[in-house]
Parts: structure tokens; C-alpha cells; sequence
């Protein structure tokens, strides 16, 4: 019962806090109604969920709305779109969350297997999270990548890890180092979210300075927009 | 942009042309690794017609400062070059036909000589002449070795400028920029216009932002090798350096303040991305912005009274600025989605930044007093602006063909140059 609780509680957690305007949101959101012609294009056909004003920082969520999403039973309910997840979860500004955090830190077998990050075949060699256009959220599909990550790392209190923020080429180097740092801090909460303590994790941002597709198109841009995941000592 | 370049009278066309050509062939004569080629596109509506007679008395091997002159004068846009007839500068100015070349449409001939100096050092003199009322406008000499000869044409060329156009050029400056090739990332400081380049630091990993400081002799900048960024400081002098920003998380986008104490930093070890003033003695910092979103790209102005910066406060990158003594921050930039990178004049009179528009980034001015903005450029990867000592021309770094190259724009977007070489350049700075 108690790994299907937990299961169910990590579920909830990525899936659950929809309803938050948070930052992430809000990006693409003044982007898509502020943006020049060029931008529309490029941007993610994501319908806008919620505007925040323009000025607005990030927004935390209601106590209530959180409490709502923590309730296993509530998030099974209501199984958001998949577009809209990219908005949720992520949000350690929002103190109520982590609260939740200890709670799955507590909760024991996880895993029973030994996992190595080295192992190219295993699925802690999954390492990259990619992002929409302007946007620092996490999509939906990086759940279990994430769920991976943050299991090793609760099992093994030695290891460490820095996340490598990177955009793609166009625009300020610098402001684009910035953008990368929001990346690498997005996934740096996400890990946070699932229990792994944020002294073993360091955020740090390439910018535009290390592509993996070299091009001038949006296929390469979009593989370029990442966090890595790398372990120290690696 | 080749379009402005075929409106140049013929006249004018061919001899810059053969002087460029001539000039090139000097250069890569005296050094065969210097591989920057200068490519002109465009020029002033109004062009000083001048003579510029190769110098007398240049020892064998050794260059003609003259040949310098006249590259950077012709290319400069400002003065259209008279014809080279195989004229030589005579042992007299007085001996200069003023009137003959008056008939050949010139306002102004340069003549000059070198003398060898008993101790093996030259002796550089020229007169400008003016061929309207017959008369010299500038006679000056200069003492060098035969390895300072392109600074004194430089210098010259500074002199002549200012003498016929009546505001400094910027012929004597520095730049330093990031070079890379084949998966190599150099930091180099060269003339500005990109001869006798000097790699001052060579990584595997990324280089980027380099900022001189106010006398020129240290360069700050951030630099990728302990697989983060770090801001470091080195001299020029002796090459040392130090780690001066090595906070956990990022370290990043330094900016001097006048008088050389401080470094304006961004870090992200309270919140993503925050400007910091780093005490360089010290070590001390002190946060300078707060709030959820992103500050970066800080420069103070030349008084130090303000500091400018790139913020997303409002939704979109826009340039603000704020006390450095503190107090509110208030906004710059209003026209379009997407203002960053801003740098100061050095009279503080305007500032240069990127300016989206369409999806394509262009380098704009605003007149700080009317907050007038002006795009100067037509090409669409546009970045990092800096001026010119003189304040009338802009460096940046912008893609063409896919190659990261160098160009400048006069403030008035008329005269552009570019810079290319055998590698990826950016990120250029041209030193105070």
C-alpha cells in the first residue's frame, strides 16, 4: 500500500498544482501577448492558461489550492491537459510545497535496485530535460526521468549533482546565461519537490555557449533549450 | 548594404580600392599570420577629398606609416582618397605642387618622411597641407622604433581626423574580443583595426564578456573552464589573473565602475540572476537588486552616478536604470519586446543596446536626454555593443553566413565596417 501511496503522492505532486499561475506560466504568457510577429512563430502553440500581469513576480499559489492538489484522490479527479502540466510542480516559492517534500523523503521502498548513473543502458543515463520556447517549465514527459534521478540521489547520500541551464543562440549572451540559470533552478526545485535536499545540488547555466545541434533553425534551437543533469565526481 | 556601397562615385571606388589592396598587401608582407580582412559597407554623404603621399626615406623592410594612414582613413568613410599617380613625398613640404593637386579635386595633402636617429631609433614627421589657401594645417614629428611605426600611424591618423573633421578619431584604440576556432576559445586584444592581435588567454571552454577597465590595463571577463562561469580579472601587463566572482551557482556579465574599485556582477546565489557590487579589494559584495526576475548586463554610466541593466521585471528584457546610491528603478526602454545589453557613450549622452524587431535583433542608440532610439543596423544576430573612445561608433559582434564577425556603425548608422577572420569572432569590447 505504501509504494502505491507514494506513487500516487509523487503523481500528484507533478500533475497536481495546476492551477497555480506560476513564473514558468507567465512567461509564455507576455511572450504570447507581447511578442513581435517573429516570436509568435517560434513560440509554443500552448494556449495561455493564465495571465499574470506584466510586473507581476513569480506568483505563489493559494494555501488552498495547494492543499487541494496534495490529496491523492483530488489529482486522480482531475487529470489535467498535458500542455497545462508544464505549469505545475515546479513551484518552491510556493512554501506549502514543500512541506510535502519530507513527506516522500520519509516513505521507504522506492526502489530496491541499485542503480549506477554510469550505466549507459539504465535510466539514470537519461539526463537532459527540454524546454518550449522562452519557457523554464517542465513538460510532463520528464516525470519519470526526474522520479529516477531523485530516487538515487535519496538513495545514495553521497552523490551530488550540478544542473547545466542552456538556451538556445538567439539574443544577449548574458541575458541568455540568465535564462539558462532559470532552467537549471527549475529543475533544481523539481528534484527539490521529490525529496532530494538542495545542498547536494548546484545550479549553474552554460547560456547559449554549448550547443548540442549546431544550426540556425528551430530544430536545433529546441534541442538546445536544456538542463543537464551531471553527477559530481562523474 | 552592398547596394550603399555601389553609389560611391567610381572616382573614389577604384583608388580606395588599390590602397586597401596596397595596404593589405603591406600588412600581410610584415605579417603573414595576421588573417583580419575589412570589408566597407557603406559611408558619410560628405567626404573630405585628400591626397596621402607615401612617406620618404623608410628604411628597407620597414613600413610606411603612410600605407596605415591611408587604410584607416579610407575605410573610415570620412574622406574620399585622391588618386595615387606615383607621387612620393618630396624632402620639402614646401615642394608639394599644392595647386596641381587642387586641380585633382584634393582639399588636403598628407606628406611625411622618416629619418633614421643615430641610436637606431626613426624619426616620424608629416605636414597636412591645405591646397585651397596654400597653407600647412598640422606639422608634427614622432620618435619610435620600427615596431611602434603603425601606433605613430595610428596617432597620425587620429590627428589628421581630428585636424579635417574637427571631432577625435578612433584610429589609436584597442579592442579585445573572443576568437573561436576549431573548438578553441581565445581572448584577444588587438588595434582596433584588428592588426597585431595578442591572445591573451586561450580555453577549451567558452570566454565570454570581456570588460576592459577604466585605464585599460586589466580586463575582466567570464570564463567557462571550471565547467561554470566564473568571473575572473587579469593584467595585461604581466598576464596574471584572479578568480575575482566564484559564488555558488553563476557568475557573471562584470562591469567596471569609473574609477576602477568595483565590479558590477550578476550571480545567482540568492536568486536566479542578481546585479552585485564586488569590492575588488576587499572581496566584498553587496546586492544591488532584489525581486523574483531576472537583473543582468549592468554598466554604470561614465559619471558612476547610475548603473544600467537588463531586467524582466516588466515581462520582457528592457534596459532600466538605477541610483547606484540607491533608490528606484525605473525604466529606460519602451519600444518593442525585447531591449537588452546596454552600453554607455563615453559622455554619457547615448546608449547603445539590442533592439528586436520582426524576430531579428539589431543594435539601436537612444539619445539619453530626448530618449529618442534609432536602429543602426540591417543584419539579423546583432549583439554586444560597445562605443568607440571618440563616441561616434559603435563595435559589435553580428552573424553573417552563419560566421561570427565584427562590425562598426557611426552612431549616425551611415559608415559600417566589418571585420572577419578564419574562426567564429564576438563579443567584442573597444577599450576606453
Amino acid at each position: 500500500m505504501k509504494p502505491l501511496l507514494m506513487t500516487v503522492l509523487l503523481a500528484s505532486l507533478l500533475v497536481g498544482c495546476a492551477d497555480k499561475p506560476v513564473r514558468e506560466a507567465s512567461i509564455e504568457d507576455r511572450m504570447m501577448a507581447s511578442g513581435d510577429a517573429g516570436t509568435q512563430t517560434a513560440a509554443p502553440a500552448t494556449p495561455p492558461t493564465s495571465r499574470t500581469p506584466p510586473g507581476a513576480v513569480a506568483q505563489p499559489a493559494t494555501a488552498a489550492q495547494v492543499d487541494a492538489s496534495a490529496l491523492p484522490g483530488e489529482a486522480a479527479r482531475t487529470p489535467a491537459p498535458a500542455t497545462a502540466v508544464q505549469t505545475r510542480g515546479i513551484d518552491a516559492t510556493a512554501p506549502e510545497v514543500q512541506t510535502i517534500a519530507p513527506a516522500a523523503t520519509d516513505t521507504p521502498g522506492v526502489s530496491t535496485v541499485r542503480l549506477d548513473p554510469r550505466d549507459p543502458a539504465g535510466p539514470l543515463a537519461q539526463r537532459r530535460i527540454h524546454f518550449d520556447f522562452d519557457s523554464a517549465a517542465i513538460r510532463d514527459e520528464y516525470r519519470a526521468l526526474l522520479e529516477a534521478h531523485a530516487n538515487y540521489l535519496k538513495q545514495e547520500p553521497n552523490a551530488a549533482v550540478v544542473l547545466h541551464g542552456h538556451t538556445d543562440e538567439r539574443g544577449s549572451r548574458e541575458y541568455n546565461l540568465a535564462l539558462g540559470q532559470r532552467r537549471a533552478e527549475s529543475v533544481l526545485r523539481a528534484l527539490n519537490l521529490l525529496g532530494v535536499a538542495e545542498n547536494r545540488m548546484e545550479a549553474v547555466s552554460f547560456g547559449e555557449e554549448k550547443p548540442l545541434v549546431e544550426g540556425q533553425n528551430e530544430l536545433a534551437w529546441s534541442q538546445n533549450r536544456r538542463t543537464e543533469i551531471h553527477y559530481v565526481g562523474e | 548594404m552592398l547596394v550603399k556601397f555601389r553609389r560611391f562615385p567610381r572616382a573614389f571606388d577604384m583608388p580606395l580600392r588599390f590602397l586597401l589592396i596596397l595596404g593589405l598587401a603591406l600588412v600581410m608582407a610584415v605579417r603573414a599570420h595576421a588573417q583580419m580582412t575589412i570589408e566597407i559597407v557603406g559611408g558619410a554623404t560628405n567626404r573630405v577629398p585628400l591626397a596621402i603621399l607615401p612617406f620618404t626615406g623608410a628604411p628597407l623592410g620597414v613600413l610606411d606609416p603612410a600605407a596605415v594612414v591611408a587604410a584607416n582613413l579610407g575605410r573610415s568613410g570620412h574622406f574620399n582618397l585622391i588618386g595615387d599617380r606615383g607621387e612620393v613625398s618630396p624632402p620639402d613640404p614646401g615642394q608639394v605642387s599644392l595647386a596641381t593637386w587642387k586641380g585633382r579635386g584634393a582639399d588636403a595633402v598628407l606628406s611625411g618622411q622618416l629619418r633614421t636617429l643615430a641610436d637606431g631609433r626613426l624619426e616620424v614627421r608629416f605636414w597636412l597641407l591645405d591646397t585651397l589657401r596654400q597653407q600647412p594645417l598640422l606639422a608634427l614629428a614622432y620618435t619610435t622604433t620600427p615596431g611602434g611605426l603603425r601606433a605613430v600611424a595610428h596617432r597620425i591618423s587620429d590627428a589628421v581626423h581630428e585636424k579635417l573633421l574637427g571631432e577625435p578619431g578612433s584610429y589609436s584604440g584597442r579592442i579585445a574580443y573572443i576568437l573561436k576556432r576549431g573548438g578553441r576559445y581565445e581572448l584577444q586584444v588587438a588595434d582596433a583595426d584588428s592588426e597585431n592581435p595578442l591572445t591573451i588567454l586561450a580555453s577549451p571552454e567558452p570566454i565570454i564578456s570581456p570588460a576592459w577597465s577604466p585605464d585599460g590595463k586589466r580586463l575582466a571577463y567570464v570564463s567557462f573552464e571550471d565547467r561554470k562561469p566564473v568571473v575572473y580579472v587579469q593584467n595585461l601587463a604581466d598576464g596574471s589573473r584572479r578568480a575575482v566572482s566564484r559564488f555558488r551557482g553563476s557568475n557573471s556579465a562584470p562591469a567596471w565602475s569609473p574609477d576602477g574599485r568595483k565590479l558590477a556582477v550578476t550571480l545567482s546565489r540568492d536568486a536566479t540572476a542578481q546585479i552585485y557590487l564586488l569590492d575588488l579589494e576587499t572581496g566584498e559584495t553587496v546586492r544591488f537588486t532584489r525581486g523574483g526576475s531576472i537583473d543582468t548586463e549592468a554598466r554604470f554610466s561614465p559619471d558612476g552616478r547610475w548603473l544600467y541593466f537588463t531586467s524582466d521585471r516588466g515581462g520582457t528584457p528592457q534596459i532600466y536604470r538605477a541610483p547606484v546610491d540607491g533608490g528606484e528603478a525605473s525604466r529606460v526602454t519602451f519600444e518593442g519586446s525585447y531591449n537588452v545589453s546596454p552600453a554607455l557613450s563615453p559622455d554619457g549622452s547615448r546608449m547603445a543596446f539590442v533592439h528586436r524587431r520582426d524576430g531579428r535583433f539589431h543594435i539601436a542608440v537612444m539619445d539619453l536626454a530626448t530618449r529618442q532610439m534609432r536602429v543602426l543596423t540591417d543584419t539579423a544576430a546583432d549583439e554586444s555593443p560597445s562605443f568607440a573612445p571618440n563616441g561616434r561608433m559603435i563595435l559589435y559582434a553580428t552573424l553573417i553566413n552563419g560566421r561570427g564577425v565584427l562590425a562598426t556603425v557611426s552612431i549616425d548608422g551611415r559608415i559600417r565596417q566589418r571585420l572577419s577572420q578564419s574562426g567564429d569572432l564576438r563579443e567584442p569590447a573597444w577599450a576606453p
